[in-house]
């Protein structure tokens, strides 16, 4: 047997999975997406002619959960990536308890997320959560924190940075771990302070990191779901629900499968786009590639 | 005291502690401008710890560092105006050669035409020009070690430091590159404090050796005055090689002989039987049983050797040592 048929043998395994979990998946909405599949068809697969992505393209609900689940993952990507940066360079420094400091700060982003949401919708509850019994005891009155866009929108985004930020910052304090002391020090003693050091030295180093942890956070943060299923159900009035939500909604509520299957097949394509945008740009600021290190 | 004194580096009972481990023992050491102290010693001796006190990468917990009678001990390593090659050569891996010659500059503010004009400069001294462009990754280990002296002249620093700078190349390299580092590094103003393990290394480069053990001195001097008259047993059995012979002779004394100092014959002092011959260089090192134990002796490959020789020695060549101690006893 030749290497080439013996390697290809031993990857079977590992392909046939995936092409049952992935791309099985895959072909089966690319054929219920031409298909009109719901309760009013009997949900007896019907070919439509492509009219389910006339629909989509007409759809205004989906362009705007598209742009509701754009701004929410670059958002959140966004203060992850500040955030997870801060943490990992404290984490990174020499601490007394360092090891059981970074055991904790794990901590948020091993709970199950709908745990974690469930914490949360009872912390913004109105008017019994402990935040509002924070406010009353201030002074002040209960706020319905769920009940408005902007603020809900808000407490969701925090809620995803407080959860994923260890992610990323352990992400990074991995790739932090690879640059010997002795460069910061070298640096040190050519007399640069501790800014310098880091926007000439740590970052540029930290590039393919950086991209690494972007890129693995933007594909979860575009697939959004259970955070918001839990903790708004998309509301109010459908101001935080995101593109899986509704391919969800259209399968699971209104038993369309067929449109369902555009909508996630759309949500996939989309989630292609931003991750090869990413990627793209990502490349262009580490132009001073570090893939190089001296032996 | 001479007109200098105050001028060049000078220690002043230095000491570091982390925990309650005592890594340096109040070190007095001086280096005169443009003088190479090598600092020698085995792992662990505290000769690393000292330069980086000296730098100021760490903090003493006793003692001043001293240039040109100003106390450095309250200044940031940046402003110490150092210059320091680590073992590791510490080559900034994302940028090219010009580059890491670049950001130090850059990082002190120095305008764009005068940063050219001394890179230019120091590329030129060192023969790197041709590898502006490469990255470290992309140099061989003796090209690394340039630019990272490159790297530390280009400053014109104060006091310049080296960590091991050539215990990353091979034998041959090393023994080329000396006199290049000499010609480049020592007898200009700064002092210069070279760190080794390797005491040819030490013997080569400097200009005084600084023999450290367990976080002690345990003498400085000329490479000759060390190997001629050692302060105690460590310096003796340190320095030189194939190590000292050292015989438990009388009882309160221990004598020692180096190898290149006994002679064969057949009317010595000490009865000793041949147990083996090995090459050393262009020399035999033999093994011989005696009395006082086993002997090493160097000697050329034409003398001939009686299968029971008789060991002989002159009086001159005895070093004798306390047993307990290890302290020189001086007749």
């Amino acid at each position: 047997m030749s290497t080439r048929t013996s390697s290809l043998l031993l990857m079977l395994p590992a392909l046939l999975l995936l092409a049952a979990v992935f791309l099985y998946p895959l072909l089966r909405y690319s054929w219920l997406s031409l298909h009109a599949s719901s309760v009013l068809t009997g949900l007896v697969p019907v070919p439509n002619g492509g009219a389910n992505w006339g629909r989509l393209l007409d759809d205004a609900r989906f362009w705007t959960e598209a742009g509701q689940t754009l701004r929410f993952a670059l958002c959140s990507v966004a203060l992850e990536l500040v955030g997870g940066l801060a943490l990992a360079l404290l984490l990174n420094r020499p601490l007394r308890g360092r090891g059981p400091l970074r055991a904790l700060t794990l901590l948020p982003w091993a709970l199950p997320t709908t745990v974690m949401a469930l914490g949360w919708r009872w912390i913004l509850n109105d008017p019994h959560g402990p935040l509002n019994a924070a406010l009353r005891s201030l002074g002040g009155s209960s706020y319905g924190f769920l009940s408005t866009p902007a603020t809900t929108w808000f407490f969701v985004v925090l809620a995803d940075v407080w959860k994923t930020m260890p992610f990323v910052a352990l992400l990074l304090l991995a790739g932090l771990q690879t640059i010997p002391a002795d460069l910061e020090e070298a640096l040190r003693l050519e007399g640069a302070n501790r800014l310098q050091i880091l926007r000439r030295l740590t970052l540029p180093l930290l590039v393919p990191y950086i991209s690494l942890a972007v890129l693995f956070r933007l594909a979860q943060a575009l697939g959004v779901f259970d955070l918001i299923q839990v903790l708004t159900g998309g509301g109010p009035a459908g101001s935080t629900e995101s593109l899986a939500l509704y391919a969800y909604l259209n399968a699971m509520r209104f038993l369309d499968f067929g449109y369902a299957s555009t909508v996630m097949l759309a949500t996939f394509l989309l989630l292609l786009v931003s991750l090869g945008g990413g990627w793209l740009l990502l490349r262009r600021a580490g132009l001073e590639r570090t893939s190089e290190r001296p032996a | 005291m001479s007109p200098s004194a105050g001028a060049g580096l000078e220690l002043r009972q230095l000491c570091r502690e982390v925990g309650d481990r005592r890594l340096l023992d109040q070190l007095d050491l001086h280096v005169a401008p443009g003088e190479c102290v090598a600092l020698l010693g085995p792992s662990g001796c505290g000769k690393s710890t000292t330069l980086r006190l000296v730098a100021g990468l760490d903090p003493a917990s006793g003692g001043q560092v001293l240039l040109d009678g100003v106390d450095l001990s309250d200044q940031d390593p940046g402003e110490r105006q150092v210059a320091m090659v680590f073992q590791s050569y510490a080559l900034y891996p994302h940028l090219s050669v010009a580059g890491n010659l670049e950001l130090g500059l850059k990082v002190r503010g120095m305008a764009p035409r005068e940063r050219q004009r001394r890179i230019e400069a120091t590329l030129e001294l060192l023969q790197l020009g041709e590898l502006r462009q490469r990255r470290p990754a992309q140099l061989s280990g003796g090209q690394r070690q340039r630019v990272a002296l490159a790297r530390a002249l280009l400053r014109q620093p104060r006091i310049v430091l080296l960590d091991e700078p050539m215990s990353n190349l091979d034998a041959q390299l090393r023994e080329e590159l000396r006199p290049e580092l000499r010609r480049l590094l020592c007898g200009h103003e700064q002092p210069v404090i070279y760190v080794t393990h390797d005491q040819q290394e030490a013997v080569g480069m400097a200009d005084r050796i600084a023999l450290l053990d367990a976080g002690r001195l345990q003498q400085v001097g000329s490479p000759r005055e060390l190997s001629t008259n050692p302060a105690n047993r460590f310096v003796a059995s340190f320095l030189g090689r194939p190590a000292i012979n050292l015989l438990a002779m009388e009882p309160g004394r221990q004598l020692g002989l180096r190898p290149e100092h006994l002679d064969l014959g057949d009317d010595g002092a000490v009865a000793a039987r041949l147990l083996r011959r090995e090459w050393w260089g262009h020399q035999q090192l033999l093994w011989l049983d005696t009395p006082w134990g086993t002997l090493r002796v160097l000697t050329a490959p034409e003398v001939p050797t009686p299968r029971e020789p008789r060991l002989s020695w002159q009086r001159q060549h005895e070093l004798w040592f306390d047993p307990q101690s290890g302290a020189r006893l001086r007749p």
